[in-house]
């Protein structure tokens, strides 16, 4: 079993990242378009390698993330923390498991979380955005209306439910980045 | 003309609709999402992966993932480019998209190493891995708003 951690986790590459003294002016204008503090992570430099994809792909992930009102910002970590455990992206998981803790002063939660599992006892509105990011993860093909119930019942809104399905889908794209261009090593 | 909007055709989301209107709350979101499919699938640029390989891997991820909606996008893409070259690069390709589809966490140095021994450039392992992770979000994404559309059905 994969054993994830609320500590931070390094990421090695599988192919060498960009070095800015030989960076192409595409490399360096796309690399540029990032926020600052993308631009000199390991990760980014990875994805470098190709300017061309760097570009929409990146300014979505900010969007989803970042985006004012909508769903607080700390349910988007809860979310793509749990999707991140489903794919079994140690990487991913520490990272939004530490923003989610930074966000709540709630790190208990999120070690329980990543270490007894997602059946672990929740509030009502936390159970039903775990439940969810993990079945849309697992098995998207056979959401419908009934999934959204509990979502409902906990009080989300239609555009904390559209947040919510963003960041969930955006992580079936980010942990697949993250787990065949690089791996997670421990600390 | 405005432009395609994927998700919205596939769905069969009408301008003016309440999901419409919703999504245009998230309008960045809409629109990089559209931007991203663009610059890996539709791309005028596509550099040392051709839109044959573009299409063929699109189409192989779609079917792994399961859309029918985005796979008879895929499917019409794929007829449109042409089959890609036969050979050891393809099946490489493709046996890497399966993987890193269906199951990611088993991707490994080794996996690259293929891709590399068949001619690709990191810039073209990087390319390909960012079109194969992109049809799993929008898999999700499909799926999370024709759950919207089924719950203002009832």
């Amino acid at each position: 079993m994969t054993r994830f951690t609320i500590e931070e986790v390094c990421w090695e590459p599988r192919i060498p990242p960009v070095e800015a003294e030989s960076a192409t002016p595409e490399q360096h204008a796309a690399l540029e378009a990032c926020p600052p503090a993308q631009r000199r992570s390991t990760y980014f430099l990875t994805l470098a390698r190709d300017p061309a994809s760097l570009g929409e792909r990146g300014a979505l992930f900010n969007s989803v993330m970042y985006v004012p009102r909508g769903l607080p910002r700390a349910e988007r970590e809860l979310a793509t923390a749990v999707v991140s455990i489903v794919n079994g992206c140690v990487y991913c998981a520490s990272v939004h498991a530490r923003r989610f803790a930074e966000l709540t002063k709630d790190a208990e939660v999120m070690q329980r979380l990543l270490e007894a599992g997602l059946g672990t006892e929740l509030s009502p509105r936390r159970r039903a955005i775990v439940d969810f990011a993990a079945r849309l993860t697992r098995e998207p093909g056979a959401v419908g209306a009934a999934d959204l119930k509990p979502l409902r019942e906990a009080g989300l809104d239609d555009l904390e439910l559209l947040d919510l399905i963003h960041s969930i889908a955006m992580f079936a794209n980010a942990n697949r980045l993250m787990q065949s261009l690089g791996r997670s090593v421990m600390p | 003309m405005a432009e395609d909007d994927l998700v919205e055709r596939l769905l069969g989301i009408e301008a003016g609709s309440p999901l419409a209107a919703l999504r245009l709350q998230r309008e960045a979101i809409r629109r990089h999402a559209q931007g991203a499919w663009r610059e890996l699938v539709l791309t005028e640029a596509p550099g040392g992966v051709s839109p044959q390989e573009r299409a063929a891997v699109a189409l192989a991820v779609a079917r792994q993932q399961g859309d029918v909606a985005l796979v008879a996008e895929c499917e019409a893409l794929a007829a449109q480019a042409g089959a890609p070259a036969e050979g050891a690069r393809t099946e490489a390709l493709l046996r890497y998209a399966a993987m890193v589809a269906e199951a990611p966490g088993r991707c490994g140095q080794v996996d690259i190493d293929t891709l590399t021994a068949a001619g690709m450039s990191p810039q073209d392992i990087v390319a390909v891995t960012q079109l194969v992770a992109f049809i799993p979000f929008q898999v999700r994404l499909l799926a999370g708003l024709r759950a919207m559309q089924e719950e203002a059905r009832a």
